[in-house]
């Protein structure tokens, strides 16, 4: 017996390419932070250096993500998605200001940084030996070290640029300023690491 | 002596240490980047089940609000500048049916005042 037929016809064909569409979009959106999220992460956590922080600030992204963003079309969720990090980022930041200038006021010092290593436990997936491994580490924790030095703006120009290979165009919508702007920011965070990082990685 | 890096060096030389932390992440903080996503996910159907009349809640606002002004506007006393006198009265005229019916008698009009002229010559 045919499910749709005579005025339920209407009814039904009209449902159900709507209903495939939703579950299609759902799947697309799956894919997309499947794709991004680990990136997403690894960006977050160099910015904030706490995973457990960096998980809560991108699963938050991933959200505003899918409930304001997910019926635009997918060539924007990238830089979309990027920006929402980065407020989120932004954000943590400013209530890290005033959480350290409390702690200041009670006289407890602030978190120590400098024993920070989010992947120093992980088993290495290259095959490599601990020696290999030690230094790929030690020159990540270098990096990290010094991007998380940079300016707040130039340290998202340089991740979003570099890292997480955004163009020019998609790297401004997720800082929310104009192309020419990133270009400065990344020109600048690229001059500074080069002298930076140049005694290290030679 | 060291030279300093250059452009290229440095990005592609940060590229791989960074995707190479990625790689290395642990399962733990991988299953829970997946419960993360689960929710957002579910955060989608969420919004999409509700969106469907909420999507017509701001055209029934901005609907709602048109009706409102279009009642205040005929509601409102309008204040109509007379026209002027000479003007309305020139409309009057000219559309009155009298006036169309004397146009159509033009002719007859016409011979009565030429034979009323004639006439007067005659007593004259």
């Amino acid at each position: 017996m045919t499910a749709c037929t005579g005025i339920f016809a209407v009814s039904c064909s009209g449902e159900q390419p709507k209903e495939a569409m939703t579950l299609q979009r759902e799947r697309q959106l799956n894919q997309f932070l499947a794709g991004v999220e680990r990136r997403a992460l690894r960006f977050a956590e160099i910015a904030v250096r706490d995973r457990d922080e960096a998980l809560d600030l991108v699963q938050d992204a991933m959200i505003k993500l899918a409930r304001n963003y997910a019926a635009n079309p997918e060539q924007e969720w990238t830089p979309l998605f990027y920006r929402i990090l980065q407020n989120g980022i932004r954000d943590w930041h400013r209530r890290q200001i005033v959480r350290n200038r409390v702690m200041a006021w009670f006289g407890r010092p602030a978190d120590a940084e400098d024993d920070y290593d989010p992947v120093a436990q992980a088993p290495d997936p290259m095959g490599r030996t601990p020696e290999e491994q030690i230094e790929a580490r030690q020159a990540m924790q270098v990096l990290e070290h010094a991007v998380a030095g940079l300016p707040a703006r130039q340290r998202e120009a340089f991740m979003l640029r570099t890292l997480e290979g955004l163009g020019v165009a998609e790297t401004a919508i997720a800082m929310g300023c104009s192309e020419g702007s990133v270009k400065t920011h990344y020109s600048r965070a690229v001059h500074t690491l080069r002298d930076m990082l140049g005694e290290h990685w030679q | 002596m060291k030279r300093p890096l250059d452009e290229k060096e440095l990005t592609v030389q940060a590229k791989a240490l960074f995707d190479d932390s990625v790689e290395r992440l642990d399962a733990a903080t991988l299953s829970r980047l997946n419960q993360g996503r689960q929710q957002a996910l579910q955060a989608t159907r969420e919004t999409g089940s509700g969106g469907e009349w909420a999507r017509w809640v701001p055209a029934g606002g901005l609907a709602a609000a048109a009706v409102v002004a279009v009642v205040v506007w005929q509601g409102a006393p309008v204040e109509r500048s007379a026209p002027a006198a000479g003007t309305a009265t020139d409309f009057e005229i000219m559309l009155s049916e009298d006036s169309l019916d004397m146009l159509e008698d033009l002719e007859f009009y016409s011979w009565i005042d030429m034979a009323n002229l004639d006439s007067e010559d005659d007593v004259g």
